[in-house]
């Protein structure tokens, strides 16, 4: 590679990638491709979902949800570590640890029922918020998108829904031994 | 010490500090913002009519959104479309609002036409039959209708004036000659009652709408009104950029509210636009077509359009004050009825000479029809209030800021009551309280 055309990128092009990697907005959307929830949508679909997300900063051991609350939103992890957990009267368990490209609290898309667990951030967390009401709004200004998100979320409760069929199916014989 | 300890202390003192900022900064922001709203009182109005505005439009923009249109451009059609309406309407309703020569011409057909139909009540015309009740209707009426004549009486100024313009004057044409007889025929109008003692100053007004209004001093109405329309510039902007607005205002406030709060403060803005929206909406349609009912009436009953248009207008915005928009209705069409001549109403069978209880029935009808079909239809399960809280809010705001405190006051009650009781709802649900 010639000198000059060394200069070249180093002046012309590397300025533009630096700013084109810096924009939040372009990072949101490029973080959103990589996310299930979304990736059937393009770019321009992404762009309209970026622009209704809130980013929220966590700080360790600072609480998302809690148990028992009105769910009002899906939350996306930009950066960093979640727990899920169920507080009982004496102990605390542990259902999983989320990280960056993770989502939780998907429920909270379709109604305003209590949320069955606590999110805690496990270490400094930046999250993206989805607002049931702003999507509900999108069905008006971009249905295809909105509709996109309902599909996959329908989806994916279905998934969960063959798992924990799937779960039972194999609880019920065990128990069915375990008494004969 | 350990560097745990250590740690933990310099977390503690960084805790202090950051409450002690946010403490100093949350007073001095309050400082400043009252004594800023203190100093610009005058912009707050124009600012919230503004910002009403784009709250009422807010569903028709995202309702008419054209994809291919950059959305400033939408704005701003939405707005010409919405600016050319309102200038219609308050074209027509300027042209019907009376100037100098027309106010005395008005002073003069209602003293005349007031006391030409009490004659006829109390059998005072020629060949008229005097009945049980007269003695009674005149003892009421009578010193009611001196106090009408004495505040409807030309000065000796507005007299000369008067016979100027009767004779053209200031390149308008001479005034009707039944008109100038009707001035002549109120010239000789004697006392109805014993004379009581005339009030210290007569009440110089153009009309029971004008008489609400308190004027301001003279030697400053002239600034203080360049103030208030430099003011007014105000509303259509905040009109304008409110409506370039994408989600940011509010995305940038909800940024300001701490993480425990997110997802609370979410649902009460939700709800709060939400009721407050559906309320305001509501009410604009219900007036609306209180007004449309009122101009369609006015005009079956044979009242010019451009008239009916303009009483429509009005007692259809001042609908919005409960009880008193509906009074104020009243007294506007019945004044209206009784100086209007050669009325051929469009409904066969009905005599012009009974404009005035045709007009009353009408906004009674209005008035009815608003009740039993406008109100549920419209406003449906929106916020309720005590018609107790409806009398002390619209007589506070008339206190604080006249008409336009009385045009606000069950707005601004509907947003603190439904504010209140959605912020509490929230808290208790989120178990914060």
């Amino acid at each position: 590679m010639s000198a000059r055309k060394l200069v070249a990128d180093k002046l012309l092009w590397e300025p533009l990638g630096r700013w084109k990697r810096s924009s939040p907005e372009l990072d949101r959307v490029q973080f959103l491709k990589t996310v299930p929830f979304f990736d059937q949508l393009s770019n321009r679909q992404l762009k309209n979902v970026s622009d209704i997300m809130f980013e929220r900063t966590y700080e360790v051991d600072e609480s998302i949800f809690e148990e028992g609350q009105p769910g009002a939103a899906l939350f996306l992890i930009l950066e960093g570590k979640i727990a899920i957990e169920i507080s009982r009267e004496t102990s605390t368990t542990r259902l999983a640890v989320l990280e960056t490209g993770a989502f939780f609290g998907e429920m909270a898309l379709l109604d305003d029922t209590p949320r069955s667990a606590n999110a805690r951030a496990l270490e400094r967390t930046r999250t993206l918020a989805l607002y049931r009401n702003d999507l509900n709004g999108m069905i008006q200004r971009d249905a295809q998108t909105a509709c996109q998100i309902y599909r996959s979320l329908a989806g994916m409760i279905g998934d969960r829904l063959r798992s924990t069929n799937e779960l039972v199916r194999m609880k019920i014989p065990a128990d069915e031994a375990g008494l004969g | 010490m350990s560097n745990g300890d250590d740690f933990e202390e310099k977390e503690q003192e960084r805790k202090v500090r950051r409450k002690v900022f946010h403490l100093t900064f949350a007073a001095l922001a309050l400082i400043t913002a009252g004594f800023l709203i203190w100093k610009l009182r005058i912009l707050i109005l124009p600012i919230i009519v503004g910002a009403l505005l784009a709250f009422l439009f807010r569903p028709v923009k995202e309702r008419f959104k054209v994809r291919w249109l950059p959305h400033e451009l939408q704005v701003l059609c939405s707005f010409a479309v919405i600016g050319l309406a309102l200038f219609f309407a308050f074209n027509t309703l300027r042209k019907h609002i009376p100037d100098e020569e027309q106010k005395l011409e008005f002073k003069v057909r209602l003293k005349y036409k007031l006391n030409e139909k009490y004659r006829q009540l109390v059998a005072k015309m020629p060949g008229a039959k005097p009945n049980a009740l007269t003695p009674l209707i005149e003892k009421e009426l009578g010193p009611v209708m001196d106090k009408i004549n004495l505040s409807l009486g030309l000065n000796s100024e507005e007299r000369d004036l008067f016979l100027k313009y009767a004779a053209g004057y200031n390149g308008k044409p001479p005034i009707e000659s039944k008109f100038v007889d009707y001035f002549r025929a109120n010239r000789n109008t004697r006392e109805y009652a014993i004379p009581e003692k005339a009030p210290a100053r007569a009440v110089s007004s153009t009309g029971p709408v004008a008489a609400a209004a308190v004027q301001p001093p003279a030697a400053t109405e002239g600034a203080s009104l360049e103030n208030k329309l430099s003011a007014w510039i105000l509303a259509p902007l905040i009109f304008i950029f409110l409506g370039f607005d994408n989600g940011q205002i509010r995305r940038f406030f909800i940024s300001l509210v701490p993480n425990r709060y997110f997802e609370l403060s979410l649902t009460v803005l939700d709800r709060l636009d939400d009721a407050i929206g559906k309320y305001l909406r509501g009410t604009l349609t219900e007036c609306l077509l209180v007004g449309l009912t009122l101009t369609l009436g006015l005009i079956l009953l044979g009242i010019p359009a451009g008239i009916a248009v303009a009483i429509g207008v009005v007692s259809g915005l001042l609908n919005a004050i409960p009880y008193l928009g509906t009074v104020i209705a009243l007294l506007i069409g019945v004044t209206y009825a009784l100086i209007a001549e050669n009325v051929r109403p469009l409904i066969p069978g009905l005599n012009p000479n009974d404009l005035a209880l045709y007009v009353v029935i009408l906004i009674i009808i209005t008035h009815v029809l608003d009740d039993v079909v406008f109100q549920p239809f419209v406003l449906g399960s929106a916020v309720n209030v005590h018609p107790l809280v409806v009398i002390i809010a619209i007589i506070g705001g008339s206190l604080i800021m006249g008409l336009w405190g009385m045009l606000f006051a069950i707005p601004t009650v509907v947003v603190v009551k439904t504010a209140v009781a959605t912020f509490f709802k929230e808290l208790k649900d989120y178990r914060i309280i």
